[in-house]
């Protein structure tokens, strides 16, 4: 029994899953460092990803073509952005209880939308939406097992690639990515160095709603081809533990994000089989990221306070 | 002269320049402006929208079990918001109520499927308790994180609340279950463990006194006691809090142990009272995040949070009575009311030009007199 579950672990169709399952993640992750390196915690990942899956769906339908659907959630992905910019930065609200309230009612939002376009709660399963493609990559695809899991997959993932490293080159090569980060570092010094604190926020916090949205959008129009209600279960938050663990160093960022999708994987592929129990199965993933996370934080606190110890 | 300084006394007691005055000011605009947007939500969807207003804000009235189903479901919402509200006054982001509601709810059941007394009374004295022991143990957990390591207490207790989820169906299904129900339910409670009706018509149970009790304890806690004073310091300057002495640590402790008793006791009146079986997957899903928005929109005050809660599902009873009409207005939409009230009242900035104005003009009124 075990031992079937763990023979699945080592094949190809694995790694091909992961990288499937880690994409949402990823976008999610990237979100939450891009907004994080110039100091505001977005945790409003969940509900951006949400709105976007949604609208995704809804642009794609409406056009009858799924990149004006990724494009719809896009531009969700900004409003949102903006709409908590607004309210924390031009009206003095705690950006922290927004990004709250936004993720706690982002579900109902989204079932009174889907309700007033299909009449069902539940799904968008009744609209037929064209969907986003597989990618074969020309030459890579027809080399034995570095193909098969590098070609095939979706194009929201290789776009997820892309940004990873696009977004390294900005955050850490560039005068744009020195400032970002010297924002993130102390505000009032990078005031005080002339830097623009505010408008390189919102910056930063646009580019967050955009990778959030494109995560939701990958979900809905890609992964799992279309809307369904608590589709995102988590996937948003887990970018944000990615980033907690992650703090600041980019590449444990992914690392973690990856680990994260592993155990999405492990847990989906469990509950495949009726030896174990489903409730329980399905609650890997997210215990995963609570004993990662928990970990992480004491071994920083002890190398802390080993630090201080070591001083004296 | 005297009656001179009076009226000036009343006027500065109603003036804009009072906050207490400038916040129900704020309030009442929030709430204004949040149902003209949903008015112009219901314009977009409905057939007959200023109907369709009416019956959402008078339907509740029309008939005496639609406000006894408005006094019944909105206690463990209330709970649910005293709950978010001890521990957002403290500053603290543990949004673990949720998954504290769910399986406290298994708690309860397995008290309230088991003839551990004969008696009535104890039954659900019982159930409350082991809810409330319960809950406050393991509402500790992100907290007592936090404040030990520094770990993320945010997303702790989501992934907690997603995993208490799966703990409480998997113990419903294997040990409290039965076949009946597809399997996802527990059996059915013991007589002995329900909480009788006070007054049946409009479904008023010992609960609904427990709730005002609890609510002015709490409230005399919070505004007038040391802890509560303590909390709130803590909450809204915390480096000040602690080089007065206050200990973080034991203050984070025991606000998520307050807030998970008292999540625990919100679990056991929802299932004693609405139901007389515990489903994991519905029966108290989503009262512990709406505990949040209620505590924002109470603005963590426990008598605040305890009207918004009744406001709210009451605003819900109206979507609900609107549906037997007009099936194009689902219950969501009192979801988009309270966003824009929370988003409005917690800012800050809001109305304060407006405010400002006038604080000047006052002045200068004083000023030529």
């Amino acid at each position: 029994m075990l031992s079937s579950v763990i023979s699945t672990l080592f094949t190809m169709r694995f790694i091909q899953a992961i990288i499937r399952m880690s994409t949402p993640i990823l976008f999610a992750a990237l979100g939450a460092f891009v907004a994080a390196s110039t100091g505001i915690g977005n945790i409003a990942i969940e509900s951006i990803m949400t709105f976007a899956a949604l609208t995704g769906v809804l642009g794609s339908y409406l056009f009858n073509n799924a990149v004006v659907g990724v494009l719809f959630g896009l531009v969700i992905g900004i409003l949102t952005a903006l709409l908590i910019t607004f309210f924390s930065m031009k009206l003095g609200a705690d950006a922290f209880l927004i990004m709250i309230a936004l993720n706690t009612f982002a579900d109902s939002v989204a079932i009174f939308v889907l309700y007033q376009i299909t009449g069902d709660k539940g799904t968008t399963a009744s609209l037929t939406t064209p969907i986003l493609y597989t990618w074969d990559i020309p030459i890579i695809k027809d080399i034995p097992i570095l193909g098969e899991i590098l070609s095939g997959q979706y194009v929201l993932t290789y776009l997820c690639w892309l940004i990873i490293i696009v977004l390294f080159i900005v955050i850490y090569k560039t005068p744009l990515g020195m400032r970002m980060r010297a924002c993130g570092l102390n505000a009032d010094a990078a005031r005080t160095a002339g830097i623009n604190v505010e408008r390189l926020q919102v910056l930063s916090l646009i580019l967050s709603g955009v990778f959030a949205a494109l995560g939701g959008v990958y979900l809905s129009l890609n992964y799992l081809k279309i809307f369904s209600k608590g589709m995102v279960s988590g996937q948003g938050w887990m970018g944000v533990a990615a980033n907690g663990i992650a703090n600041g160093n980019y590449w444990s960022l992914v690392l973690s994000a990856v680990i994260f999708a592993v155990f999405r994987a492990v847990s989906i592929i469990f509950s495949s089989n009726s030896a174990f129990p489903t409730d329980l199965v399905g609650a890997i993933p997210y215990f995963s990221v609570f004993v990662i996370l928990t970990v992480v934080s004491i071994v920083n606190y002890y190398r802390v306070k080993r630090g201080k110890v070591e001083e004296n | 002269m005297t009656e001179n300084k009076n009226k000036a006394s009343l006027k500065s007691v109603l003036s804009i320049s009072n906050p207490k005055v400038f916040d129900a000011v704020k309030m009442m605009i929030s709430i204004l402006i949040a149902l003209a947007i949903t008015f112009v939500v219901l314009c977009l969807v409905s057939s007959n929208p200023v109907n369709a207003m009416i019956t959402i804000l008078t339907g509740p009235l029309s008939k005496t079990r639609y406000i006894g189903a408005v006094i019944e479901s909105f206690i463990p919402y209330a709970f649910a918001g005293l709950a978010a509200g001890v521990l957002f006054s403290a500053g603290a982001f543990n949004l673990g109520a949720e998954g504290i509601f769910i399986l406290s709810g298994a708690v309860v059941t397995a008290i309230a499927i088991t003839p551990v007394t004969t008696s009535p009374v104890l039954h659900p004295i019982l159930c409350f308790l082991g809810a409330m022991i319960f809950g406050g143990v393991l509402m500790i957990l992100p907290s007592f994180l936090k404040a030990k390591f520094g770990t993320n207490e945010m997303v702790v207790s989501l992934m907690l609340n997603s995993i208490y989820a799966g703990i409480a169906a998997y113990v419903v299904r294997t040990f409290l279950g039965t076949l009946k129900r597809g399997g996802n339910s527990s059996k059915d409670y013991l007589a002995t463990a329900k909480i009788p009706y006070l007054y049946q018509p409009l479904r008023i149970t010992a609960c609904f006194f427990l709730l005002i009790a609890v609510t002015i304890i709490l409230y005399l806690v919070m505004k007038k006691s040391r802890l509560g004073y303590q909390i709130r310091l803590a909450g809204s300057n915390p480096r000040f809090a602690e080089y007065s002495g206050i200990s973080a640590f034991k203050l984070a402790i025991s606000t998520a142990a307050i807030a998970g008793v008292l999540s625990g006791m919100g679990a056991a009146t929802c299932l004693l009272t609405q139901t007389t079986f515990y489903t994991p997957s519905q029966s108290l899903v989503g009262i512990g995040f709406s505990g949040m928005l209620l505590s924002m929109l109470g603005r963590n005050n426990p008598i605040g949070i305890v009207i918004a809660a009744f406001m709210i599902k009451y605003l819900e009873q109206g979507t609900a009575v609107l549906y037997f009409v007009d099936t194009s207005v689902p219950s969501e939409i009192v979801a988009i009311v309270e966003g824009i009230i929370i988003m409005l009242i917690s800012s800050q900035h809001f109305l304060r030009k407006f405010r400002e104005r006038r604080l000047l003009k006052e002045g200068l009124e004083e000023h030529a007199e």
